[in-house]
């Protein structure tokens, strides 16, 4: 959707930002997949990015009355504890590198302390910005988002409330809609922009749309679109024996927790990696609520639904837990 | 480029200048910056400096020396005076393609589109100056090689060469640097004014003509013949190719050629001036920014005449920036096109009347700069007027006129025409001239309302020009014996020096005993 959309105005200048560097490499591709290289009115820029090059630098005289402080983000820390919002070592650490996790906050503030120029200025520059996987945003990225939602920039923002596991920082604003509240936030703001529902899946089959349906009661039900059948279809469950065996016949996605989930031996991915890619079959090293969750169907004792959701979600054909 | 401030880069410790749109001209003195200006829009368009990035290049030589002075001064008293930073401002209009350049990252933080280049102290290498100051003594020069340079935007964003939405020519006739093919000059100025389809379309001919260097039926019977008769060193084929590798581009095998002539085989007065109409025939749909170091090397007049009117028509659609030394330059471009630099602003000059400007373009041998750089003026109707001024000012000061800034311009009945240049500019100015007749008041009020700081002319009863005024002053057998004449009475003497002007204020000029002086002429130098 976004690269549709951001093919369709070639006489419009467009950025396109997301959270995660490989979405945003996932994008690029498709983007350039008509001439080999990203049309010349598109930008492709990491939402981090575009928070230090378009939010936070520009103005930022205006919070800490010196121009040219900023030398980059330091992704490895966070604000100190104790320090007050917008003072400087509130934002900047002793290399005047902007922490990542107030890195939306500064943006907020640098346009708010400059009088709106933050999007005054991106206003000029772009006519269209486009925000995959929005589910992501958090905290002080929403303000940001209710900051070019009120401006003249077309925004569009595309995102699966469902697949909500990384987030861009870990500050408390906005905590209340961290997940797949994401969902309430843009109900709160229908007055400012169209929202569109899909529960339709391009990719996944019905049995693993009912099974997905079944982890979000209070949502919509997936439809599948194409409804494939392989002969192996929907969500199997095996015992740890059999794995080799089911690896060596299906080929499929081995997925697991984190570093720390036992596989066999087995080489697998986290699944918050696998995010926003596509295989035929997947295998699941499932956690313990998630075995619970196979055994009771029950999703109001699943803490995050998300995860597991993602992992049953790259599957075209069939998800397989290791029980 | 709307505007430029300077901290402490070279000559300028502070410095401002507001650009036109089209032509700007600036005049200066010798070393009172021209080129600096034009290095530092250089610098803030590119990061390089004479070619070579100055990332690489950051010498103490760069930094004020004003600053550099005040920096080591502070050291050696043993205090912690941070060392002086160069910092170049470049401004720019605001439109579609420099919007992302916008911001506040200026030391004015003014929000504006720009360029920034910073050289300063580097924290990185604060460790090392640490250990550097415990024996301040031994810093002689600003520690340079502890610098780092940033180029930013306003908009705070590190810029790359290909995000400047500017393309710049710089031409520097006075220096021109040969090298193997196409000069580097003519290779980037062509490379510019070639469209990217053209540039593609030259890149495959050239690579065409080397592929078909092989394929010819000589080149194959050699390399064949190569191969055969190989000793038995090694097993690998020896053949004959042209070089396909990057660096093997078209810029450094095809030459420009005027007339036939290979380019670095023509005149120097015709390659710098092919290297400007290359220049400025580059298409407007990008935003073009030339810079011209003094357009009047090499060229003669005639040439030269030819090579202005080019630049002064083609910079409708591009903004030109040329120094010179040279008046003939500077009026044909227009007056109302200067700058003058001065140690902390480029004066523009302001309110010229439209007559003046065209009346010096069409007689631009007037010599309109020395009345631009004097510190102070004299202006006078003759030849024999300024040599008898000179004579004046020698008698007073012990020293010629030009020793000491001032100039002394014959400008026949142009005073008005002078005084409407050098006003605007704040340069004191001086008329001296002749009653012709008229009340000495009336001529001084005239005057002195165009802006003259004084106006000096004879009493009517000295008489009506310099020559019966001499006359007035001096016992007749003194000027007899100055001239080598033997005049009897006053008026046949007066005649004599009317009929002989020049002849007679040469030997003035040159006497070794003094005459007196006319009291108005003598008023004129006083000190």
């Amino acid at each position: 959707m976004v690269v549709d959309g951001a093919r369709s105005e070639p006489d419009r200048r467009v950025l396109v930002s997301t959270y995660t560097n490989d979405n945003l490499q996932r994008i690029a591709r498709r983007l350039s997949v008509e001439d080999g290289v990203i049309p010349a009115n598109v930008e492709v820029m990491p939402w981090m990015t575009l928070l230090l090059r378009e939010g936070g630098n520009p103005y930022q005289s205006a919070v800490f009355g010196e121009p040219g402080l900023i030398q980059g983000v330091d992704f490895d820390r966070g604000t100190p504890l104790y320090a007050t919002r917008g003072s400087r070592r509130y934002y900047l650490d002793r290399s005047r590198n902007v922490y990542g996790d107030v890195l939306s906050d500064l943006a907020c503030r640098a346009n708010e302390d400059s009088g709106g120029e933050v999007i005054r200025r991106l206003e000029a520059i772009y006519d269209h910005i486009y925000i995959d996987e929005v589910q992501d945003l958090v905290g002080w990225d929403l303000e940001f988002l209710d900051l070019l939602f009120g401006s003249q920039i077309g925004v569009t923002v595309v995102g699966d409330p469902r697949q909500h596991i990384l987030f861009t920082n870990r500050r408390s604003k906005n905590k209340k809609y961290r997940g797949s509240e994401i969902a309430e936030w843009i109900d709160e703001r229908t007055a400012l922009c169209k929202v569109e529902t899909r529960a339709d899946s391009f990719r996944c089959n019905q049995h693993l749309c009912d099974f997905a349906t079944g982890l979000f009661p209070q949502m919509e039900a997936m439809q599948s679109v194409e409804n494939v059948l392989s002969g192996h279809d929907g969500i199997f469950e095996i015992a740890e024996d059999e794995v080799a065996d089911y690896i060596e016949q299906y080929r499929p996605l081995v997925l697991r927790h984190n570093k720390d989930s036992k596989t066999l031996g087995h080489a697998a991915i986290n699944i918050g990696l696998a995010k926003g890619s596509t295989w035929d079959r997947v295998l699941i090293f499932p956690t313990k609520p998630m075995r619970e969750y196979l055994a009771h169907r029950d999703p109001t004792k699943l803490k995050a639904p998300e995860r597991l959701y993602v992992a049953v979600t790259r599957a075209r054909y069939s998800a397989a837990f290791v029980v | 480029m709307k505007k430029i401030h300077i901290e402490n880069y070279r000559v300028f410790e502070h410095f401002k200048l507001d650009f036109r749109d089209g032509l700007n001209v600036l005049v200066g003195d010798n070393d009172s910056g021209k080129t600096t200006v034009l290095e530092a829009v250089h610098l803030a368009l590119t990061s390089r400096l004479r070619g070579r990035l100055i990332a690489n290049d950051i010498s103490p030589h760069l930094v004020n020396q004003v600053a550099a002075k005040r920096y080591l001064d502070a050291v050696h008293a043993g205090g912690n005076e941070p060392p002086p930073e160069i910092v170049i401002d470049l401004y720019l209009e605001e439109r579609e393609e420099t919007a992302f350049l916008k911001g506040t990252n200026n030391t004015a933080m003014e929000n504006a589109c720009g360029f920034r280049v910073k050289m300063g102290f580097s924290q990185d290498f604060s460790e090392e100056y640490q250990r550097l100051l415990e024996k301040p003594e031994e810093i002689r020069l600003v520690p340079t090689e502890y610098y780092r340079l940033e180029w930013r935007s306003f908009a705070g964003n590190a810029v790359t060469a290909r995000s400047v939405p500017i393309s710049l020519s710089y031409i520097d006739a006075s220096s021109i640097r040969l090298q193997s093919g196409a000069d580097r000059y003519v290779e980037q100025i062509i490379n510019q004014q070639l469209s990217p389809a053209e540039r593609a379309e030259l890149a495959r001919a050239y690579r065409m003509l080397r592929e078909t260097f092989a394929d010819d039926d000589a080149i194959q019977a050699i390399n064949t013949r190569l191969s055969e008769s190989q000793d038995d060193l090694t097993d690998k084929e020896l053949s004959l190719s042209v070089d396909v590798s990057q660096k093997a581009s078209w810029e450094s095998n095809l030459v420009p050629h005027l007339d036939d002539l290979p380019f670095q085989y023509i005149g120097s007065g015709d390659q710098a001036a092919l290297k400007i109409l290359i220049a400025l025939q580059q298409s407007a749909d990008r935003c073009h920014v030339i810079l011209i170091e003094e357009p009047e090397n090499h060229q003669s007049p005639t040439s030269l005449g030819i090579l202005i009117k080019k630049i002064a028509e083609r910079c409708e659609d591009m903004q030109v920036v040329a120094t010179t030394h040279s008046s003939f330059v500077l009026n044909k471009l227009g007056l109302d096109r200067l700058i003058l630099i001065g140690p902390e602003a480029g004066l523009p000059i302001t309110g010229l009347p439209a007559e003046t400007l065209d009346y010096f373009k069409k007689l631009p041998g007037y010599d309109t700069l020395r009345a631009v750089l004097a510190k102070r003026v004299i202006l006078v109707e003759g030849p024999s007027d300024e040599l008898v001024v000179q004579r004046a000012y020698l008698d007073a000061h012990d020293c010629l006129p030009s020793e000491d800034g001032v100039s002394i311009l014959t400008c026949g009945h142009s005073f008005e025409r002078f005084l409407s240049i050098t006003k605007p500019l704040g340069i004191p100015t001086v008329v001296v001239t002749d009653n012709d007749g008229r009340e000495p008041q009336e001529v001084r009020d005239k005057y002195n309302a165009l802006g003259a700081a004084s106006v000096h002319v004879g009493e009517l009863d000295g008489g009506v020009t310099l020559e019966p005024q001499i006359v007035s002053a001096n016992e007749i057998a003194a000027l007899n014996g100055l001239f080598g004449t033997n005049h009897a009475g006053r008026d046949e003497l007066c005649a004599y020096m009317t009929a002989n002007k020049t002849v007679c204020a040469l030997a003035i000029f040159e006497a070794a005993n003094r005459c007196t002086l006319p009291a108005y002429l003598v008023d004129t130098v006083a000190k």
